[in-house]
């Protein structure tokens, strides 16, 4: 197993935001839904050593508490969503202040997100979407074992969201563990191999793609009917009224 | 960098030879660094004092001003803007008048003491206005000016009771490298080295404290320590140049914006160098013309300065809004 969570529990303030989730992973991509405030960035951040936990998380067998900084950095990258940044920085400076990334998987990764003639604007003028397209291209060129993107799909275009994901798939057939915290079910639920349901704080379901539809559960979690459309193997989750 | 490095020599230059006697800058620098070794000051020496230390105040505010913007993420922070530099001068300001300008060694000690103390503690004060006021860019600014405001004007009472000495306490509050001293220049070098030892140390995560402190827990280092370290070095710097020029503005915020759009780019190992540099030249240009304009008279280097870097503000906020921040 590449990643291994137990009974992980995390407060801020004395209010306590996941109560025990346990889940394992290997290589391949999965997916952390659930409805807002149900503890998805606080999970992808207690697995990144972002923040203090209780409980037990294990990469490649090591405590991830034990774990010097720059270890930790090479094994998992969190990529956050959406940030307040210093108004006149560039989309060069964003991408370029890591001391940890790959330059050529950088070039790469400017040329597939086509941020190329991006590089010199400055951040507060850029839009939503091409902000989280460099927040995206500078975890991704960490090349870390393990990388969890918070929301990466809430501000890109379909376009870029297939290109990501398409991606993320190829990166998980060549032995990454990809976690992305998300409620965009379509087209995510097309692109996972593995499903980790939260609310309040717990898990609710983890498992396939199939059997979180055959369990009903985008209903439970988010008290909507859904009505699933399936169509050449390609699942989607339309909400009725 | 070579073009601001190169522009800060001739000023530099320019600085030593012109005076109430033009002379020679080489030979003005020669003997004034042998009287300076020697001991036994002359005008030579006194030129070259005077324009070391308009270079390392320069190069002190616009490091601490480019510290105090990257902690506070925040391109309108400066130890002015902030209320750092009247928190220490009220401070400063209360001691001279109740202790009178004493020659002792000791003073030197007591004078950096009290300005670090009210620099801080003004600074604690802004933070905490801002912070309650939604930490926006402006909040910030809006409560450093009262509190910048508060300290000021609380550090003319003192000047107003005590008669003792009252128009070297005036001159200094103004701002002014009138009177040089060796021994604070050789503190304020010290000073300045070891926080580019610690800024050198912590590159990296400085750098991403401007997008996300996220990615400086991911370089495995605390933003709030971060933070509170730069802040601090930032306020003992402003407040170390307070406590013997006085209130010298605008250079912590007009040196790193210049350099940020100049080299349009906001990456520190860029930035910073570039910043110290113009907060140098501008100093140097301040305090020339300072002492040129008027012949005989010196106007304080505040105000030359503060004309200057003024209108940066005013610039720099025409540019935040029209940039939707």
């Amino acid at each position: 197993m590449v990643l291994e969570v137990s009974r992980l529990c995390v407060s801020y303030d004395n209010t306590q935001v996941l109560r025990g989730v346990s889940f394992t992973l290997g290589e391949g991509i999965a997916a952390v839904v659930g409805p807002n405030g149900a503890g998805k960035t606080t999970l992808l951040k207690a697995i990144s050593g972002l923040i203090n936990y209780e409980g037990s998380v294990k990469i490649l067998n090591k405590d991830l508490s034990s774990l010097a900084a720059e270890e930790r950095a090479k094994l998992v990258t969190y990529v956050p969503p959406i940030v307040d940044v210093m108004p006149d920085m560039s989309v060069g400076d964003l991408i370029l202040s890591d001391p940890l990334i790959d330059r050529e998987l950088l070039e790469q990764y400017v040329y597939l997100f086509e941020l190329s003639t991006l590089l010199k604007r400055r951040l507060s003028r850029v839009s939503s979407g091409e902000l989280s397209r460099a927040l995206i291209v500078k975890g991704l060129s960490r090349n870390s074992r393990i990388i969890a993107l918070d929301e990466p799909l809430s501000h890109i275009d379909m376009r870029f969201q297939l290109i990501l994901l398409k991606h993320l798939r190829t990166l998980s057939k060549e032995g990454k563990t990809i976690l992305i915290a998300s409620n965009q079910l379509n087209p995510l639920l097309n692109y996972t191999d593995k499903i980790i349901a939260l609310k309040k704080g717990e898990t609710i379901f983890t498992g396939n793609t199939t059997d979180f539809i055959k369990t009903n559960t985008p209903e439970k979690i988010y008290d909507v009917k859904f009505e699933t459309i399936l169509k050449d193997k390609y699942i989607d989750l339309i909400p009725t009224p | 960098m070579v073009v601001s490095v190169s522009i800060l020599f001739s000023a530099f230059f320019t600085h030593l030879s012109l005076g109430y006697r033009v002379m020679n800058p080489l030979s003005v620098l020669f003997s004034g660094i042998t009287q300076l070794v020697e001991g036994g000051l002359g005008v030579e020496g006194y030129r070259v004092l005077r324009v070391l230390t308009a270079v390392v105040v320069g190069a002190a505010l616009a490091f601490s001003g480019y510290l105090m913007q990257l902690s506070t993420k925040n391109p309108l922070a400066d130890p002015y803007i902030l209320g750092v530099s009247s928190g220490a001068l009220f401070a400063v300001s209360l001691t001279l008048s109740l202790a009178g300008f004493v020659t002792h060694p000791l003073m030197i000690g007591v004078r950096f003491l009290t300005a670090f103390l009210g620099g801080l503690v003004a600074y604690l004060a802004t933070l905490f206005v801002a912070s309650r006021a939604g930490m926006t860019p402006t909040s910030l600014v809006l409560a450093g000016v009262a509190v910048g405001t508060f300290f000021y004007s609380a550090s003319l009472l003192p000047q107003y009771f005590i008669s003792r000495d009252i128009h070297k306490l005036i001159a200094w509050s103004m701002g002014s490298f009138v009177s040089p001293s060796a021994s604070v220049l050789v503190l304020m070098v010290l000073m300045l080295s070891l926080t580019t030892c610690y800024v050198f140390f912590v590159r990296h995560p400085l750098n991403n404290l401007q997008v996300s402190d996220d990615f400086v827990r991911q370089l495995g280092r605390d933003p709030a320590k971060l933070r509170r370290y730069s802040t601090l070095l930032a306020s003992l710097m402003t407040s170390l140049t307070v406590a013997w020029f006085g209130v010298i503005g605008f250079v912590g915020l007009a040196a790193p914006h210049i350099s940020r759009r100049v080299l349009k780019s906001s990456d520190l190992v860029f930035v910073l160098p570039v910043s110290v540099v113009l907060g140098s030249l501008l100093l140097t240009v301040s305090d020339l013309l300072s002492k040129v304009l008027i012949v005989g008279v010196e106007i304080p280097v505040n105000v030359i300065a503060s004309m200057i870097g003024a209108p940066v503000l005013a610039l720099a906020l025409v540019e935040l809004r029209k940039y939707g921040s």
